[in-house]
C-alpha cells in the first residue's frame, strides 16, 4: 500500500501525505476496537501521533496558499477488520502506506520542510516495525521504508 | 561530405582531464558505513548464533543499503578501499547488541544528514536508509 504515482510538486506531495494522515487517523478508530491493553494504548499513541501531523500539514499547506483538502466520511477497509489479528494487519499496512506518502515528498521538499518529512517517515517505519512485532510478524523490518514494492 | 557520426568528440573536458581523478561522492562515506555495518553484523551473528533470527535481516538490510548507494553513486568503490573485514568487540549477546545499536545510532543520524543535503533524486532513497536504522534501533531493543 505505497504510492502508485509519484507526486508532481510539492503541493501535490504534502497534500497526498495529508490525505494519507486523514485516512490512518480514522483507520485507528476501527484497528483500536479490536485492541486491548498494551496494544490499544500503542493504537491511541499511534493515532494521536497521526493527528498531530495532519493538525502542522494543514497549517503549512494554509501557509504556502494551497488549496487545503477536507477529509472524507469513511474509507473504505481493504478487508474486513473484525478480530486482533486483522486490526494488526492494517496497523502495519497504515503505516507502510503513510510512510510511502512522506517518502514521497522528500524530493519535493528541501530545508526544514524535508527534516519533517524524514521525521513522518522515520516514525511510521517505526511503528510499523512495532506492529509487526506485535503481530509476530517476521522479519520485523524492511530493508526500504516506504519504498514502492 | 559530411564529417560525422563516427568521429571521436574531441571535447575539453576528455582531452584535458582525463587524468584528473574525480571527486569522491558525497555518499561514499555513507555507502563505506552500510557495506561496515553489515559486516559487523555478520561478526555479531558468528559470535553469537543465538541472535542470528534478529540480526540476519538487518545484515541483509545493510548490505541492501550498500548496494543501492553504489549504484545510485554509478561507479565502483575508489580504489585503495580496504576490504571490509569488520570486527566486533563484545563477545555476550546482551554486550553484542549494545555495541550493534551504539553504531547504528551514528549511523542512523548520519543518513538523516545525508538525506538533508541530498538533491532531489537522492532523497527518496537516503530518506529509506535512515527510516531502516531507525526500524534497526526498534528492533535490537
Amino acid at each position: 500500500m505505497t504510492p502508485r504515482t509519484a507526486p508532481a510538486g510539492p503541493t501535490q506531495a504534502l497534500t497526498d501525505a495529508l490525505a494519507a494522515e486523514y485516512a490512518a487517523i480514522w483507520a485507528y478508530g476501527v484497528i483500536g476496537v479490536h485492541l486491548t491493553e498494551a496494544a490499544r494504548t500503542a493504537a491511541r499513541s499511534a493515532e494521536a501521533a497521526h493527528r498531530t501531523r495532519r493538525d502542522a500539514l494543514i497549517l503549512q499547506l494554509n501557509d504556502s496558499g494551497a488549496q487545503v483538502p477536507a477529509d472524507q466520511a469513511g474509507y473504505a477497509l481493504p478487508y474486513p477488520v473484525t478480530d486482533r489479528a486483522s486490526a494488526l494487519k492494517l496497523a502495519v499496512e497504515i503505516e507502510e502506506r503513510t510512510a510511502g506518502h512522506w517518502r514521497a515528498a522528500l524530493p519535493h521538499t528541501t530545508g526544514t520542510d524535508r527534516n519533517k518529512a524524514l521525521a513522518a517517515l522515520t516514525d511510521c517505519a517505526v511503528r510499523a516495525t512495532r506492529w509487526r512485532r506485535t503481530a509476530k510478524v517476521t522479519p520485523i523490518t524492511v530493508p526500504f521504508p516506504g519504498r514502492p514494492s | 561530405m559530411a564529417l560525422g557520426g563516427a568521429a571521436v568528440p574531441l571535447t575539453g573536458c576528455e582531452l584535458f582531464d582525463g587524468d584528473k581523478p574525480k571527486p569522491p561522492d558525497p555518499l561514499e562515506p555513507l555507502a563505506a558505513e552500510a557495506a561496515d555495518l553489515a559486516g559487523r553484523y555478520r561478526a555479531a551473528i558468528a559470535a553469537a548464533s543465538t541472535l542470528a533470527d534478529r540480526l540476519t535481516p538487518i545484515a541483509g538490510a545493510h548490505q541492501a543499503h550498500a548496494d543501492e548507494l553504489r549504484r545510485v553513486i554509478g561507479r565502483p568503490a575508489p580504489s585503495g578501499t580496504p576490504a571490509a573485514s569488520p570486527t566486533v568487540a563484545a563477545t555476550d549477546p546482551d554486550g553484542l547488541l549494545a555495541e550493534l545499536r551504539q553504531a547504528e545510532q551514528q549511523a542512523r543520524e548520519n543518513a538523516a544528514k545525508a538525506c538533508a543535503a541530498a538533491p532531489a533524486e537522492r532523497a527518496a532513497v537516503l530518506g529509506s536508509v535512515a527510516a531502516a536504522r531507525a526500524t534497526h534501533l526498534e528492533a535490537l531493543k
